[in-house]
């Protein structure tokens, strides 16, 4: 665009009217703003099975840790605070601090623990973010991590009655997650057919990205111990790929598969277009601006914000279509303002219902595939998404991502990011 | 009323010599300061009306002009093309010195009024710079980050700077401070922000809007008045930093500049998108024993302008009242705000 088309353009901006101000949140920079310098994941492996199988949590948030050290050559001191986001770990606030200690850091630096099931890997970023934002520190780093082979999880626990019985919605809440699916299915008419084209798509989509080498800036390997199953015998492997994903997967394959609950109606959901029982962690170093800029490190994007819902416990898996629109109307976008929408496919049964309800382009959704080819280590997710969008922008010179997922015992989040590569 | 035609030349801002009760200078572009040739006006305020001293040509829109303090024939100007340029009445047709640092056009200037030694200006490039007229390269550039259309010294103290910008926030810099990460900033105040004084009918502030021009108040040291893209002309008191004290609607499209009186501490002037030239006060009253809080509201207004009202200026000089102002009809008014007062 020309300068004299450019003073146009500032001229007809001041008429815009008040209430929406256009999309300044896409192009406003000011040194207060919270930017992400690096983002990496581990490979993401299959719980009982993969390379992963035998490494614990705080095996796998150190390597995290370690990596996030040495990629951003950051004095490890300047890291005030990390938060991590983890799920099934009985002892994560242990877990955390050690974590942080084992992989080079100083006294100094701070740790703690957020969960909110699907959606903790998310919060730990929007919590590392938000004490960015009101300046209670400068820069911090937001992990999420789950290791479903060594602390699996075991359901909903038995309440009391007095709470068991106080209500419906309680009882909902407990559900086993399949079941939700289940009821999204029947809810929503949602066939067998539509769920497993969606599972094939995810998994053509993540083989196609992983052929072409797309993932590989995502990730970074590591060693670690893994027992052979056959012969119990202690072998030391690296961990370098991402194990879920089936090339060659079609509608037809899935169709084959047996219900995964065959007792609850309509019983469409499946192993195959579930997402994966996975291992695997995400770490996410943010800071103010003005102090990346000060220390030279790459700002790759700024973090504005995120925001969770809560509807029915019941069809829980439906909450992204609450929780993006929640959040494109705070800054005052559409769909069509963002480029890349990550939403987690928990089911296929949900992932059909949000592509459908939010009307969105095919080719913005899981671009690179999602949690049914990829797997869904359940505090990972949410700092996976962000690093995979990331990428996944890097790669296309796009600028605008949205990440979502539906949340356990009926929640949902949505985050907005935007790219400055 | 006085009128003078910039024939061709679209008027962007107009200010009084503080030297001299009879002289101007206006800032100017061809085409409404899009494409093409700046020229800055001197005008003479004479007994046959208003006559054009001298004229100077630039290469790019002229959008803002500050006069020395300090030498009574000189006079800045904020050029397109990201140039500051120093030009001397008495002294040819060329500048007698020039700046080049900004990437992007240059929005405002202004000469620092106590310390006469120091000048600033602010770009679309999101920074405020400070100059020295004897220095080849700036003093010291102020990161924003978002345009800024209008900066200022304090006229109270020669070390504080203010600044208002795209992304809504009045910026205040002490040049004292340890120049650290923060840059000398030391506030940041959110402008839509939810003012003391909620006005009646206007019970909920919109979201943030970009702002386009903002002055200190003479009198009171800490007050200072913003207005921008959604009509609203708000005051601010720096003891109380967390947003607005006062907001002020009226103003049908964006405002363009604002302008504190130089009499009266509860007075301001403003041009607007709406072609219209108001009056206000801020309902401080504290010449006649109020406490400084208030509702503010419109006292009247010019509407002999027929495109966008793009400046106004006091007259430092004389009987307090008489102010010039400037549009995009290519004419300089210059009149007496007192006879466009209503009634009280």
């Amino acid at each position: 665009m020309s300068g004299s088309q450019q003073r146009v353009e500032s001229i007809s901006n001041h008429f815009v009217s008040s209430q929406d101000q256009p999309k300044a949140v896409l192009h406003e920079k000011n040194g207060d703003q919270v930017v992400i310098t690096l983002a990496v994941r581990t490979p993401l492996t299959k719980a009982g099975k993969g390379a992963l199988k035998d490494t614990p949590l705080e095996d796998i948030v150190t390597e995290t840790l370690k990596a996030l050290r040495n990629r951003s050559n950051i004095d490890p001191a300047l890291v005030e605070d990390v938060c991590l986001g983890n799920v099934l770990h009985p002892a994560a606030s242990y877990v955390a601090r050690s974590s942080v200690l084992a992989a080079g850091f100083p006294v100094t630096t701070a740790a703690y623990v957020v969960s909110r099931w699907c959606s903790s890997g998310l919060m730990s970023v929007q919590a590392i973010a938000n004490q960015i934002q009101v300046g209670a520190i400068d820069c911090g780093i937001a992990i999420g991590a789950e290791s479903m082979s060594t602390t699996p999880d075991g359901g909903a626990p038995n309440f009391s009655d007095k709470v068991m019985k106080s209500s419906e919605k309680v009882r909902d809440a407990a559900m086993p997650m399949g079941w939700t699916s289940e009821n999204v299915a029947a809810d929503f008419n949602i066939n067998r057919e539509k769920q497993d084209e969606f599972a094939a798509w995810s998994q053509q989509k993540a083989s196609h990205a992983q052929s072409e080498g797309w993932t590989q800036d995502e990730m970074f390997s590591f060693e670690t111990t893994w027992i052979d199953p056959k012969t119990q015998e202690q072998k030391s492997i690296v961990a370098d790929r991402d194990d879920g994903v089936r090339s060659g997967t079609t509608p037809e394959v899935l169709g084959k598969l047996r219900a995964a609950f065959p007792d609850w109606a309509p019983s469409t959901t499946t192993g195959g277009n579930a997402s994966q029982i996975t291992d695997g962690a995400a770490g996410i170093l943010l800071m103010r601006r003005s102090m990346a800029e000060r220390l030279g490190q790459p700002i790759l994007a700024r973090f504005i914000g995120a925001t969770a819902v809560a509807i029915e416990p019941r069809i829980m898996g439906i909450s992204p279509t609450v929780a993006i629109p929640k959040l494109l109307t705070k800054y005052h976008l559409t769909k069509d303002d963002v480029d890349i929408f990550e939403i987690n496919e928990a089911f296929s049964s949900m992932g059909v219902y949000c592509l459908e309800t939010l009307g969105l382009d095919r080719q913005k959704l899981n671009p690179r595939g999602g949690a049914i080819a990829l797997g869904h280590p359940l505090g990972c997710t949410g700092a996976r998404q962000i690093v995979t969008a990331l990428s996944e922008l890097r790669r296309t010179g796009k600028k605008v991502a949205v990440t979502s997922m539906c949340v356990g015992t009926g929640m949902g989040m949505a985050a907005l990011i935007i790219s400055e590569m | 009323m006085l009128e003078f035609r910039t024939a061709g030349f679209n008027p962007y801002s107009v200010k009084y010599s503080p030297f001299f009760d009879s002289r101007l200078a206006v800032a100017s572009g061809a085409n409404f300061g899009l494409v093409g040739n700046g020229r800055l006006f001197i005008l003479n305020l004479t007994a046959n009306g208003i006559a054009c001293e001298k004229f100077f040509e630039t290469q790019d829109c002229l959008f803002d002009l500050a006069w020395s303090e300090a030498h009574e024939n000189q006079l800045l100007t904020a050029g397109g093309d990201g140039s500051l340029k120093l030009f001397d009445i008495g002294v040819g047709e060329f500048p007698v010195a020039g700046w080049q640092e900004h990437q992007r056009e240059v929005f405002s200037v202004h000469w620092n009024l106590v310390n006469k030694g120091t000048f600033l200006s602010s770009s679309w490039d999101g920074t405020v710079k400070i100059w020295s007229p004897e220095k080849k390269e700036s003093l010291l550039t102020l990161p924003v980050h978002s345009c800024v259309y209008s900066a200022q010294f304090s006229p109270h103290h020669p070390d504080i700077v203010t600044c208002v910008s795209r992304d809504s926030h009045l910026r205040v810099f002490d040049l004292r401070s340890k120049p650290s990460a923060q840059n000398h900033l030391t506030l940041a105040i959110p402008i839509h922000a939810q003012p003391k004084v909620a006005p009646p009918g206007m019970n909920r502030m919109n979201g943030p809007t970009e702002c386009l021009t903002h002055d200190w108040n003479k009198y009171r040291d800490s007050v200072l008045a913003t207005a921008g893209v959604d009509g609203v002309i708000r005051t601010f008191d720096l003891r109380v930093p967390s947003g607005p004290v006062n907001a002020m609607p009226g103003h049908e499209y964006a405002v363009r500049k604002l302008s504190w009186s130089p009499h009266l501490s509860d007075v301001l002037l403003s041009a607007s998108y709406d072609m219209t030239c108001r009056v206000w006060t801020d309902g401080s009253n504290v010449d006649k024993g109020g406490e400084g809080i208030g509702f503010g509201r419109e006292l009247g207004r010019m509407d002999r302008h027929t495109e966008f009202a793009m400046g106004v200026d006091w007259c430092l000089f004389g009987a307090e009242g008489w102010c010039a102002t400037c549009a995009w009809d290519e004419r300089v008014l210059v009149w007496d705000v007192r006879e466009h007062m209503r009634g009280p």
